[in-house]
């Protein structure tokens, strides 16, 4: 998106964010612009799809986004779009919890794009270095607060990937599951990547 | 030309490479079995004096004390006054209890009384049956069932004897000899394990025979060992029957000079019930002979039959479901040999990769053998006995027998093992962890470089974990608790896992 369309929108939302405070339903409007209606994601502006994320998973991004624990990186140029939108429209007042809750009921999405590679080796390399905390099927799992990834955009996912590997993102002290992802993404050969998000696309 | 005699030309070329593909073969090769040289073992291995029955490794009078347990008490507080030299015998009735041995030379026995055994029963929620880390550890004449992790688990113990127990439904290993050198499995009969029935980790010197062992995912798996001879063993309705196997991501990183012979392997068509993801989830049902990157794997005198797959499937590592690559270990077979074995009705519903790599071959039929991947130095006599595929370049065997070597049991007793203390952690990290935990895949629980990450230099939240574990994955089986081994210990061996780097 063009940055005076960006800035556009930026403000247009600025506005209307301060009277729907307290109506998740009417906060969201102003996350659908990037990530579409339903939570579907839009992955011509990078935004990531956020139905079937977990409600403590999209809340604590979004803290990490206003804290300036996450899209800080001059590297994460999504992230720091992200990081404005997060400081600026969503005030402090915002009930993060109450949008996270409506988001997470958001139907499941249906399968976008399917990325091609060897699909018998992204499983193995999938379930031996991810599925322990991602869960066998890509549904995440709460108990290691490790994000759902089925369903979700294969370029963010490589692109997210890549941040972890190169410490772009998950290097904040306080950002525990972060630094485990960092630790995990330094475990995959670099060669097996695109097979794993060719197996995650195929859930 | 005339489209006829275009239509002759192309039929002409076409009948010679047809012509040149199946009648090229060279004349068939009869190789008598009978007599001719015998096989001199593999890397390393050393000649037996034994002669006659490979029964027993402690065959001297016991002079210990005998403990006596009857219905009502505990085999465990006889196991905590019983010294080393000392018998433990069970009468029969009902037990429900993990039996933990930490001390050498204690021989654990049922008393079998006309026909009624001692029954140790699990109850659907306790963890394992017997544990042992001693030395000379003696397992026999038990009825073990409902327990959800191991029945009998030895944890770095040498010279052991499991024989005559009877395994039904114990979850994930029925018998697990882990990290033990000079140790016999015989006469067991095993069932309804979602892994393997028999699982020799990462052990040395091992003769598992006489047993029977069904409705087991993995029959009987000689997995990161060497000098190992399975024979005589009734092979059944496993989803696979006889496995050889390296695990990628072990700390022992070889499996070499093992001898697979003279065991009825038939069958083996069971539903693969092993939790998904995990490495044996990926056998195809109907696997009669599973080598897996397994060095000098002889397979001799085997009734192999009915298995729907394949009877033998030799594969490396790059083309093994689930498995990915261990830089440490060499992912190829090499030096398999396949003698004279009874292969009947076995390929009949094979899976889409064998069919695919038979055409590759121009072949037709159900497969006998099928190798895939790279595999050097293996060779293999009377092929022409057998439908195969990916053994034609296979070489003719220098033997015909495995006749001249009795067992690779040590003539013996090894020293017990002495561990220093500052390796206590290592010790159990081996004996125990490694069981189900391998560096860099999901075997049973998930890799080590996983709770590596997730635990960071936490030790002591990982050693808290141990003693008392939470089910955590859905799709896991449940952690069994650790809490037999003290605080000193689970916290060495904490610090330990946090450590490694392969």
């Amino acid at each position: 998106m063009p940055k005076t369309v960006m800035q556009l929108v930026l403000i247009g939302f600025a506005f209307l964010s301060l009277s729907v405070l307290a109506d998740p339903a009417k906060v969201y409007t102003t996350c659908a612009a990037c990530h579409g209606d339903k939570g579907q994601g839009n992955p011509q502006l990078q935004g990531p799809v956020l139905a079937g994320l977990s409600g403590e998973y999209l809340t604590r991004q979004l803290q990490a986004f206003q804290q300036g624990k996450r899209g800080q990186h001059p590297q994460d140029v999504p992230g720091q779009q992200m990081a404005a939108m997060a400081k600026s429209l969503l005030s402090e007042e915002t009930d993060l919890a109450a949008l996270s809750a409506y988001i997470e009921q958001m139907p499941l999405p249906q399968q976008s794009t399917r990325l091609s590679g060897d699909l018998k080796s992204g499983n193995a390399y999938y379930q031996n270095n991810c599925g322990a905390c991602h869960g066998g099927q890509g549904q995440g799992n709460p108990a290691f607060q490790a994000p759902r990834l089925a369903g979700q955009d294969s370029d963010y996912l490589r692109r997210q990937f890549m941040y972890f590997k190169r410490g772009i993102r998950g290097t904040d002290k306080s950002d525990k599951p972060g630094r485990q992802m960092a630790m995990m993404a330094n475990t995959l050969p670099d060669d097996k990547l695109n097979d794993v998000l060719a197996f995650i696309g195929s859930l | 030309m005339s489209k006829g005699n275009i239509f002759a030309v192309v039929l002409i070329v076409a009948a010679f490479f047809v012509g040149r593909h199946w009648f090229a073969d060279t004349p068939t090769v009869m190789t008598d079995s009978r007599s001719g040289a015998g096989y001199s073992g593999g890397a390393e291995s050393t000649g037996s004096a034994r002669s006659g029955l490979v029964r027993a490794i402690h065959t001297a009078p016991r002079t210990g004390t005998v403990h006596e347990v009857r219905e009502g008490e505990l085999i465990m507080d006889k196991v905590k006054v019983a010294e080393p030299g000392d018998t433990i015998l069970v009468y029969p009735g009902s037990y429900s209890e993990t039996v933990y041995i930490d001390k050498d030379n204690i021989r654990l026995s049922g008393v079998i009384e006309k026909g009624q055994r001692a029954v140790l029963d699990g109850k659907g929620h306790l963890n394992d049956a017997v544990l042992y880390s001693g030395n000379d550890i003696v397992v026999e004449n038990l009825l073990i069932t409902k327990y959800k992790g191991n029945a009998i688990m030895g944890q770095a113990g040498n010279n052991f004897e499991i024989r005559n127990n009877i395994i039904v439904d114990t979850g994930v290993y029925g018998i697990f000899p882990q990290l033990g050198k000079n140790g016999i499995v015989t006469h067991n009969v095993i069932s309804g394990i979602e892994d393997a029935a028999i699982y020799v980790g990462m052990s040395d010197n091992i003769h598992v025979a006489h047993n029977q062992v069904f409705e087991s995912v993995a029959g009987i798996e000689i997995e990161n060992s060497r000098h190992a001879i399975v024979e005589n063993n009734y092979v059944t309705n496993n989803t696979g029957g006889i496995l050889a196997f390296i695990t990628p991501g072990l700390p022992v990183k070889t499996t070499y000079d093992v001898i697979i012979r003279n065991n009825f392997i038939v069958g083996n068509n069971h539903p693969n019930f092993g939790a998904p993801g995990s490495t044996v989830a990926g056998i195809p049902p109907g696997t009669g002979i599973l080598i897996m990157a397994a060095d000098e794997v002889v397979v001799e005198g085997n009734i192999i039959s009915d298995n729907k797959t394949a009877g033998i499937i030799i594969t490396d590592h790059n083309n093994a479901p689930n498995t990915t690559i261990d830089p440490e270990s060499d992912p190829a077979p090499d030096k398999v040999a396949i003698l004279d074995n009874l292969m009947h009705n076995n390929g009949y519903d094979t899976i889409d990769e064998a069919k695919a790599l038979m055409l590759t071959e121009f072949k037709t039929g159900n497969p006998d053998i099928v190798r895939v991947g790279v595999s050097r130095d293996s060779c293999i006599i009377n092929r022409h006995q057998y439908v195969t595929v990916g053994v034609d370049n296979w070489a003719e065997c220098g033997f015909t027998h495995t006749g001249d070597i009795m067992t690779y049991l040590l003539d013996k007793p090894v020293e017990p093992r002495e561990i220093d203390p500052s390796e206590v952690g290592k010790v159990a990290y081996l004996g125990i962890c490694a069981g189900c935990h391998t560096y860099t895949g999901r075997m049973i629980g998930p890799p080590v470089q996983v709770i590596q990450a997730l635990y960071m230099d936490n030790a002591q939240g990982l050693a808290d974990y141990i003693a008392n574990p939470v089910k955590k994955r859905d799709d896991y089986p449940e952690m069994p608790p650790q809490d037999y081994l003290d605080a000193t210990t689970r916290l060495a061996v904490a610090e330990y896992m946090l450590s490694v780097s392969k």
